[in-house]
C-alpha cells in the first residue's frame, strides 16, 4: 500500500469508549453498599439538621465535593449539646487525615447550640466508590472523574 | 467469634499486656518496612515499578497508623510510638529492617513477597477478632492488601523468568528466608524483654483471649504451605524446600535456621539502628515533642 492511498475513512462520529479496554492486571468490582448508607442527614431535623448543614460546606482537600457528598460522614447526633460524628476517610493512608478531622471538629464546634464534639474515625464498613451520593458523582464528573 | 470487647476496660492486665504486644508487632512490621520501601522511591527499575513501592509505603504507613490508633487507647501517644522509643522496645520482624545492598531489586521483590504472604495469613486471623477495634479495621486493610501480593507474586514471577534475575533471587532467598521465619516468632511482652517464657505466655493470651485466632505455629504452617511451592516452582530452593514431603510441612525451626537477632523479642540486627537514627534524627534536631504539626496555627 503506499502512503498516497487513502485509508479507509476516519470513523465520522468516534466513540472514545468503543476500543476500551480494562487494565488486565486491575480486577474491577463492585464494592458493596452498606445499609443506611451514604448517610447525607436528609431526615435530620432541629440541632442535628444544623450540624449536617455545616459540614456539608466542606469539601475533600483534593476534589471540589462535599465530604457529605463524599460518603466520608456515616452519621450525626446531638445529645445534651454534646455533637457525636462518624466518619471515615477514603483511604487507610490518607496524608490529610489530620487536617479534615480538625475541619470537621471545628465547623461543627462553631453550631450554635453545641457546645462539645465527639469525631470518631471509623473505619467499618470500609468507604469504597459506593459510598458516594448521586450530587457526588455528578461534581466529580464535572470534575473529570467518572465513577 | 464476635467482637465483645469494646475497650481496654474490658481487659485484665494480662489482656492487656497481650494486646499491647499484639498491637506493637502488628504496627512495628508496617512501619519499619514502610521506611524500607521508601529507599527505593526514584530508584526502582521502571517509573510504574517506583510509583507501585511509593504507593505501597504509604499504605504499610497508614496501616501502622490504624494499629497504633489502638495502641492509643492504651495511654499510648503516636509520636511516642514512633519518634521517642528506645531501639529495643520495637518488635518487628528483622525480614522488614535489613538494608538493602545498592540497586539489589530482586531483594526488595523478594521480602514485598515474603512478607505479604504472611500479612494476608495474619489479617485472616485478625478478622474474627474478639477486639473490636482490631476487627473493624481489618476489612479496609485487606482491601489495600490485595494489591501487594498481586504486585509482588506477579515481580517475583517476572524476575525468575530470567538467569539473572534467578541468581539474584535466589541469593535473596538465602539470605531473607530465615528472618521472613522471625515474623511468626513470638513477642516480647510490650513492657520488658528476654524472657523467653514470658513470650510464650502473651502469646497464649492473645490466642485465648480471641484478639487473633490463630497461633503463630498455625500461620507459619500456612505461610510455608503457600511460599515453598510458589518458589519451588520457580526453581528457587528454600532451607523447607527438602523437608517438605507432599502435602505436610514437618518443618522445625530451630535456633540454626533463625537469625542471631529475631527483631521479636527486642534483639534487632545492626541495621536497625542506622535505620532508627535516620528517621527520627530531625524530630530530635528540632527538638519536637509532636510530630505531625509542621508550625503553630496562626493567630
Amino acid at each position: 500500500m503506499s502512503s498516497n492511498t487513502p485509508g479507509p475513512d476516519p470513523d465520522p462520529d468516534p466513540d472514545p469508549d468503543s476500543n476500551a479496554t480494562p487494565c488486565a492486571y486491575t480486577d474491577y468490582r463492585e464494592g458493596e453498599g452498606a445499609e443506611d448508607l451514604p448517610a447525607t442527614g436528609e431526615d435530620a431535623a432541629g440541632l442535628e439538621a444544623d450540624v449536617w448543614d455545616a459540614v456539608y460546606g466542606i469539601e475533600d482537600p483534593e476534589m471540589p465535593v462535599s465530604i457529605v457528598d463524599l460518603g466520608l460522614i456515616y452519621g450525626v447526633s446531638v445529645e445534651d449539646g454534646t455533637a457525636t460524628v462518624d466518619m471515615t476517610l477514603t483511604y487507610s493512608g490518607c496524608p490529610a487525615r489530620d487536617m479534615l478531622l480538625e475541619r470537621v471538629e471545628e465547623t461543627v464546634a462553631d453550631v450554635d447550640g453545641v457546645e462539645e464534639v465527639d469525631l470518631r474515625l471509623v473505619w467499618s464498613p470500609e468507604w469504597t466508590v459506593e459510598m458516594v451520593t448521586e450530587q457526588g458523582k455528578a461534581d466529580l464528573k464535572e470534575f473529570g472523574l467518572s465513577i | 467469634m464476635s467482637a465483645t470487647l469494646e475497650s481496654p476496660a474490658d481487659l485484665d492486665d494480662e489482656e492487656r499486656e497481650a494486646l499491647e504486644t499484639l498491637l506493637k508487632r502488628l504496627g512495628d512490621d508496617e512501619y519499619v518496612l514502610a521506611e524500607r520501601y521508601t529507599e527505593w522511591q526514584v530508584k526502582a527499575p521502571t517509573l510504574e515499578s517506583d510509583l507501585a513501592l511509593a504507593n505501597n509505603a504509604q499504605d504499610e504507613l497508614g496501616h501502622a497508623r490504624l494499629w497504633y490508633d489502638v495502641l492509643e487507647d492504651l495511654g499510648y501517644e503516636e509520636h511516642e510510638l514512633v519518634y521517642e522509643r528506645e531501639a529495643d522496645e520495637w518488635r518487628h520482624s528483622t525480614l522488614v529492617e535489613r538494608p538493602f545492598a545498592e540497586g539489589d531489586w530482586a531483594d526488595a521483590v523478594l521480602r514485598h513477597y515474603l512478607y505479604d504472604v504472611a500479612e494476608d495469613i495474619r489479617l485472616d486471623a485478625l478478622e474474627g477478632s474478639s477486639y473490636a477495634k482490631i476487627a473493624d479495621r481489618v476489612g479496609k486493610i485487606r482491601s489495600e492488601e490485595e494489591y501487594h501480593l498481586e504486585h509482588a507474586s506477579n515481580w517475583v514471577e517476572r524476575l525468575a523468568n530470567g538467569d539473572e534475575g534467578a541468581e539474584r533471587l535466589q541469593d535473596a532467598v538465602d539470605r531473607l528466608f530465615p528472618h521472613a521465619l522471625t515474623l511468626f516468632e513470638p513477642c516480647a511482652p510490650a513492657t520488658g524483654a528476654g524472657d523467653a517464657s514470658g513470650d510464650e505466655d502473651v502469646e497464649e493470651t492473645i490466642v485465648s483471649a480471641g484478639f487473633r485466632d490463630a497461633t503463630l505455629e498455625e500461620m507459619r504452617e500456612g505461610w510455608l504451605s503457600t511460599v515453598v511451592p510458589f518458589l519451588d516452582d520457580l526453581g528457587l530452593e528454600t532451607p523447607a524446600s527438602e523437608l517438605v514431603h507432599f502435602d505436610e510441612y514437618e518443618f522445625d525451626v530451630t535456633e540454626d535456621v533463625l537469625p542471631d537477632a529475631v527483631g521479636r523479642d527486642g534483639s534487632h540486627t545492626d541495621a536497625w539502628d542506622d535505620l532508627r537514627e535516620e528517621f527520627t534524627h530531625t524530630y530530635r534536631e528540632l527538638e519536637r515533642s509532636e510530630a505531625t504539626k509542621i508550625m503553630d496555627k496562626p493567630e
